[in-house]
């Protein structure tokens, strides 16, 4: 699903990640640790195309990102950040937004799709008329896996998703990312992604290390 | 009607004046004694040589005289542009000059030649204060709309990056930030145009009717003076925000390093 060969990633003169390789297969929940600052969230950048290896090759559904390419990969990722970005007035118009774009707009869900992926990610209706700025940060991050789900993304990226959740809001989103079929590639220090994830990488002197292969605890459907 | 001429003595009891400004600027240690000063010695010196300039360039009236005089205040015009939003030249020079260049001397040949039909038809003393009032307007809400683009790009990274990865091309992408930066640089002229007259009495037409115009001649060279600048405005800033994102992005749809000027920090 994702590979890296022989990447490497630099910041300026500073070198983040040197010639590293490694396979994310599809459907693995893996988790990437590492010190801050050493270049986890640009590894999550680059597998979107917005961080372009110096050398070496990202591979995305067995195709190498390119210009031409990134594209059909960022439609089958979906990103849930530490802040999450609704990118609109009310939930509502935030959960349409990407149907609004000419690429997805033949694929507008109705309003039942929209009710069916709240109720999956323990959202009531309710909030679909509720302005994005008043609703709580587990509101915003469950309302972003709910547009995912609507977008039918094939992997979430995190990144330190729920770092700044209560411990409710946290377990309610882990339990939907990892209930699903879908890849997930999580950037996060919390005990609880790592002891849930299968495959546990680490990020260190600027090489991938396989830490660990566990098991996939968080698989809870 | 006699026009009073302002002498040089007049014009020394005129520029006293400064002195409260520059005491309030003291006063509230502002920090902007050096570049006032600057400013209006600079004003000083470039209304004067542009006054001695244009009283040759109207004695002359030549054609070829006239267009390398407004390639040069376009030139200028840019560069301001560019300084002021702190955007690198060396990425946007030529789109932003023919965005500002094809709008700005559109719009004033279409008022001036096909509508005004001076004689002679390319009259400077038409021409050049018409295309110079409808530059200067247009490269303040350039400005506006190219610097608040771009900043709200840089600072709202995460932002559009999601919109990105939300199935958006970069042009839809850009597009919250389009409107906004447009709203920025027009909406003043709006409300300048919907106040003016009450709130304000506009410059030309000031300067018209202290130049001994009839009123209601002054009032319409100021309606359609206004009007425009307005179409200019709005062709300018459209036109360089469509272009210019046209080469900001890399192929990825991440935005350039080398956008921004490196002044801009």
């Amino acid at each position: 699903m994702i590979e890296f060969d022989a990447v490497t990633l630099r910041r300026g003169n500073q070198i983040l990640l040197d010639k590293a390789s490694f396979h994310i297969r599809s459907g693995e929940k893996v988790v990437l640790t590492g010190p801050s600052g050493c270049g986890k969230s640009t590894v999550l950048a680059a597998i979107m195309g917005m961080f372009a290896p110096s050398e070496g090759n990202i591979f995305f559904d067995g195709k190498r990102l390119s210009p031409e390419t990134v594209w059909d990969a960022r439609s089958e990722i979906a990103l849930v950040g530490q802040e999450p970005i609704l990118g609109a007035e009310t939930v509502r118009e935030a959960i349409l937004l990407p149907f609004e774009y000419k690429a997805r707009r033949h694929q507008r869900p109705t309003d039942d799709a929209i009710i069916e992926s709240l109720r999956r990610t323990g959202l009531s209706p309710e909030i679909l008329e509720k302005r994005s700025a008043v609703i709580s940060g587990g509101e915003k991050q469950r309302a972003v896996v709910a547009r995912a789900l609507l977008l039918e993304n094939r992997v979430f990226l995190c990144d330190e998703a729920t770092s700044a959740l209560d411990p409710v809001s946290k377990e309610a989103v882990m339990r939907i990312l990892f209930a699903s079929e879908r890849t997930l590639l999580s950037v996060s220090h919390d005990p609880d992604w790592i002891g849930r994830c299968r495959r546990v990488l680490s990020l260190q002197d600027r090489c991938v290390v396989e830490v660990t292969s566990g098991t996939e605890k968080g698989a809870i459907s | 009607m006699t026009i009073i001429v302002l002498s040089p003595w007049m014009l020394v009891a005129v520029y006293t004046l400064l002195l409260i400004p520059l005491t309030l600027i003291l006063h509230f240690r502002l920090g902007l004694v050096r570049e006032t000063l600057i400013a209006i010695v600079r004003m000083s010196v470039q209304l004067t040589l542009v006054g001695l300039y244009l009283s040759v360039l109207f004695e002359l009236n030549s054609i070829p005289l006239n267009l390398l005089w407004f390639f040069v205040m376009l030139a200028v015009a840019n560069s301001a542009i560019l300084r002021q939003a702190k955007l690198a030249p060396r990425r946007f020079f030529l789109i932003t000059f023919f965005g500002v260049s094809i709008a700005t001397a559109g719009v004033s040949a279409l008022f001036v030649l096909a509508i005004l039909r001076p004689t002679p038809l390319g009259d400077a003393r038409y021409l050049i204060p018409i295309f110079g009032m409808v530059l200067g307007n247009c490269m303040r809400s350039n400005v506006t709309s190219l610097e608040r683009f771009y900043s709200m790009l840089r600072d709202r990274e995460k932002e559009y990056v999601t919109f990105l990865m939300l199935g958006a091309t970069p042009i839809e992408a850009c597009r919250p930030y389009f409107r906004t930066a447009l709203r920025a640089a027009v909406a003043p002229h709006v409300s300048t145009m919907a106040t003016m007259g009450v709130v304000s009495l506009p410059g030309m037409m000031t300067g018209q009717i202290l130049g001994g115009s009839d009123p209601s001649t002054a009032i319409q060279y100021q309606l359609a003076i206004m009007i425009c600048i307005f179409t200019a405005m709005m062709l300018t800033t459209s036109l360089n925000l469509l272009l210019s994102s046209r080469v900001a992005f890399d192929k990825y749809g991440v935005l350039r390093d080398d956008v921004f000027s490196k002044r801009a920090g």
